[in-house]
């Protein structure tokens, strides 16, 4: 039931704006100027030092040795489910305070409320408070985070994802003016008080930092990577295909596989996954005589860019991701009538688990990453937590300790009852268990659960064998093991950026250009033109500020 | 505007002295008039405050058009609205001096004229149409399935439409079973304005019809007896009576289009951008949700929503005189 989480910052995207002045609009400017000023915020950057001084103190909380330990970024993985469960909180969070509101993102059909879910039910009984879920379609969540961020209307407890944040222009301001300062209660030993959110990883939390304050509890990622290229292993081996192995191979197995008479097209969306098989950084890259170079400046992101239209251009691509945005990719990869797209690996156990209800053979797979040419791929990564989660302001300390004990339960580590429970709610009504003890969610769990108090605050992350995905943490693990020394370097890891107006107003009109070269609507040849409109618009000025904040940082 | 209309139940006429009434109003106190009118005023009041409320307070905001807003300044709305820096013309030059800003102008102006020409008369037609059906149940049907889509959202239409005519829709696996190259239907740009006010006809059209139909039904039948029994054909009889008797519908409806003439709808251009590309499905409502909403720009995107409401007043002001100077009522009169 893990959505898929398109990790991607807003780094992902391109920019540009549109050369040339209109006559009209030369008019237009040239009556009005001499009265006014340019608005926008030029953007900021906090370096790393000041937020060092601000972390809780790292307390390590495991309950039981995994099977396959986590490095780094991965998590740990267990291959089986514990027979004996603990109780990890012994101690009744809620103080009977009011009802906790809350707002997080959810990618899927939206569960019944509070008082038509027996699963929220459920867990407010053991929270001792009412914790009243609001969940939003995280694929618009944008749209409504900006309306209750702009009208400074935020409920109690707000979970934000981070691609979503650094979009927000003067975020910083916002958190200042909207949100709790968490940094009294959580800072250095405070945090003992809350074992559970003391043990999530100090480089989930040098990102919760805004002004040198504590803002936010973070929800750590469960892998790094910010996308992989999943593929049906069952069809390609029915069909005695074997997984591509280079981008000439990637074509070739799209000209084979696609045949349209049967409504079946090889490709969904792949051009971030081709870029990374080219070698291209998502942003940003050092020059080897300092100074950073923008991907659109790197000769593989034209050949990716090339590589991709071709994709389009030969009809390999199916025409509903052509024809609309956000086409139900998932749904066409299911039922077979895409082989080949990329997603968020967070997609992949929920997926796994419930197609193969239907059809026991069904077996997705990431793509394992290769280079074009010899040269090595590149993949995009940061281990940027998903979420934040704020508390609204002015609540009183008393309520602030409240809630963070709340969030102190919802962090339960595995192997604890208060984790089941969260996890996959009630024996015999949301899940049943299986021979080996594994939990499987039944219909009504499915319908119910949407990580209401899962995307609210942070949990330490782990991969869990479940009894319908038996392969899927060796699979899971075992992919990242393989890719991660081919993970780029954050070059930003640890900085707080806030980017300039300028440079968040160029990316949807790049994009734009970007979709139109992909699509064959314009020649692969402009992309010097729309080069160069990017960094006049904006794309240079964005250079300035990166650079900058590099070199105060000292890197 | 409308709880002044209904407080005062005399016509306009008479609060300017006319030989032919009384003049009775004038005599009465303000506390009889408020005892004679109080249900009036009663019913009247919920709609004025919904308008205090949401149309003439929210106006007051447009006052950030000419700020660089930022609504985290100071510790209240308000005072994020006060202490907000003042930039004069700022935003609206960074708006005129955009050129994507004026090709979303063109995209939605040519929308709207070409859906003037070839939406428009539609409904009318279907109107005329359906009251000529002699049939009840048949007219009846008729009306049901022609309404139904407008109650669909744009997500669904859309849809719909990929479905039936996308490239792995109904019509192009059809076309491929027969050994035919599908259309390019959905993501042709060049066609794209034919595309949506297809999609715009097949909601819209029989919703559009209804008022007509009120009207057709408000033309006095004696007129056609009397212009029949004078040996008035079919096409004479449409010709000098029914079109007549719906002209001042049409004149007053196409007005109010034409004050509207910068919206032309937000989600079914949103929804098919990336099928067709910005160049052909940018409009302004578009525009402002990409690059003022998304970027926090609040203060540009109030700037082009004054920009449209300036060119839809004029537009409106401009199209009510030539009305009154052909001899029409038009959508309001001074005298």
């Amino acid at each position: 039931m893990k959505p898929s989480l398109p990790s991607a910052s807003t780094d992902r995207r391109t920019m540009l704006r549109l050369l040339g002045l209109g006559a009209a609009a030369t008019m237009g400017g040239g009556a009005l100027a001499g009265c006014s000023k340019e608005a926008g915020s030029q953007g900021s950057a906090t370096s790393a030092d000041a937020i060092k001084a601000v972390l809780p103190t790292y307390q390590r909380a495991e309950l039981l040795k995994p099977d396959i330990p986590g490095e780094g970024p991965i998590p740990d993985g267990y291959l089986s489910y514990p027979t004996e469960l603990v109780d990890a909180i012994t101690e009744q969070p809620g103080r009977g305070g009011p009802p906790i509101q809350t707002m997080s993102p959810w990618w899927g059909p939206t569960p019944p409320p509070l008082g038509r879910n027996s699963y929220l039910s459920a867990v407010n009984g053991k929270l001792g408070v009412e914790v009243n879920p609001s969940l939003q379609d995280g694929l618009t969540y944008a749209d409504k985070l900006n309306a209750m961020l702009g009208a400074r209307d935020v409920p109690e407890l707000l979970s934000a994802p981070n691609w979503e944040v650094d979009k927000v222009a003067r975020f910083s301001d916002a958190v200042k003016a909207l949100f709790t300062d968490l940094t009294d209660h959580l800072q250095g030993d405070n945090a003992a008080k809350y074992p559970y959110l003391a043990a999530l990883p100090t480089g989930a939390w040098e990102y919760s930092v805004w002004g040198g304050r504590l803002y936010a509890v973070p929800f750590p990622t469960d892998g790094p990577f910010a996308w992989a290229m999943f593929y049906r292993k069952d069809l390609l081996d029915a069909a005695g295909m074997a997984a591509p192995t280079s981008p000439e191979e990637l074509y070739e197995f799209g000209k084979k596989a696609t045949d349209p008479a049967k409504g079946v097209w090889a490709f969904g969306s792949v051009f971030e996954m081709v870029q990374q098989y080219f070698g291209c950084h998502q942003t940003w890259r050092k020059k080897p005589d300092g100074g950073l170079e923008h991907k659109f400046e790197d000769p593989a992101f034209e050949a990716a860019l090339e590589f991709t239209a071709r994709l389009f251009a030969e009809g390999l691509v199916h025409p509903d991701t052509v024809a609309s945005k956000g086409a139900d990719e998932k749904q066409l990869f299911n039922s077979g009538k895409i082989l080949m797209y990329r997603d968020g690996l967070g997609a992949w156990q929920g997926m796994q688990s419930e197609r193969s209800k239907e059809l026991p053979t069904f077996n997705m797979q990431p793509l394992p990453v290769f280079g074009a040419q010899g040269a090595q791929p590149v993949i995009w990564g940061s281990e940027k937590p998903v979420f934040y989660t704020f508390l609204k302001k002015d609540l009183s300390a008393e309520r602030v300790d409240e809630v963070l004990r709340v969030l102190n339960w919802c962090a339960a580590p595995f192997g604890s009852r208060e984790f089941e429970l969260r996890e996959y709610g009630v024996e015999g009504q949301h899940f049943t268990r299986g021979a080996d003890g594994t939990p499987t969610l039944t219909e009504r769990g499915r319908a119910e659960l949407g990580a209401q108090y899962t995307h609210i605050g942070g949990r330490v992350p782990v991969k869990v064998r479940s009894g319908d995905t038996p392969n899927f943490v060796q699979d899971y693990l075992g992919y990242y093991r393989k890719h991660i020394d081919q993970m780029e370097k954050d070059l930003f890891a640890g900085i707080k950026l806030e980017l300039p107006a300028n440079w968040s107003k160029i990316i949807q009109p790049t994009d734009d250009k970007l979709r139109d070269i992909l699509r064959g609507r314009r020649p692969v040849s402009d992309l010097a033109q729309v080069r160069k409109e990017f960094l006049d618009t904006g794309g240079e000025e964005g250079r300035a500020f990166h650079e900058k904040a590099l070199a105060d940082n000292g890197r | 505007m409308s709880a002044t209309d209904t407080v005062d139940t005399r016509p306009p006429a008479g609060r300017t002295p006319s030989p032919r009434r009384p003049r009775r109003g004038r005599r009465r106190s303000l506390r009889s008039r408020l005892r004679r009118d109080w249900p009036l005023l009663a019913m009247a009041a919920p709609a004025a405050a919904l308008l205090l409320v949401f149309h003439y307070l929210p106006t007051l905001g447009n006052i950030i058009a000419f700020q660089d807003y930022n609504p985290f300044v100071g510790d209240n709305p308000l005072e994020a609205f006060l202490n907000s820096e003042w930039i004069g013309f700022g935003n609206f030059e960074a708006l005129f001096r955009d050129p994507l800003f004026w090709d979303a102008v063109r995209n939605t102006l040519s929308i709207t004229a070409f859906q003037l020409v070839f939406f428009f008369p539609l409904p009318i037609m279907l109107a005329i149409l359906l009251n000529s059906v002699v049939s009840g149940r048949v007219r009846g049907f008729v009306q049901s399935v022609v309404y139904l889509p407008h109650f669909f959202s744009w997500v669904l239409v859309v849809t719909f439409f990929v479905q039936m005519l996308g490239g792995a829709g109904l019509l192009a696996q059809e076309m491929r079973q027969a050994g035919y190259e599908p259309w390019n239907i959905m993501t042709n740009p060049d066609t794209f304005i034919v595309l949506v006010t297809a999609e715009a006809v097949w909601k819209d059209l029989g919703w559009g019809a209804i008022v007509f139909l009120a009207a057709l039904s408000a033309i006095d039948q004696n007129l056609y007896e009397a212009a029949a029994a004078d040996g008035a054909g079919r096409w004479r009889r449409l010709w000098h009576i029914t079109l007549p008797g719906l002209r001042p519908v049409i004149v007053l409806l196409l007005i109010m289009r034409l004050g509207d003439a910068l919206s032309v709808g937000f989600e079914q251009f949103i929804l098919q951008r990336e099928a067709v590309g910005r160049e052909a499905a940018e409009v302004l409502d578009t525009f402002v949700y990409y690059q003022a909403i998304s970027t926090q720009q609040w203060g540009l995107g109030a700037a082009a929503g004054l920009f449209k409401a300036a060119v839809g007043l004029a537009l409106i002001l401009t199209a009510n005189k030539v009305a009154h100077r052909l001899g029409e009522q038009g959508v309001y009169s001074k005298s």
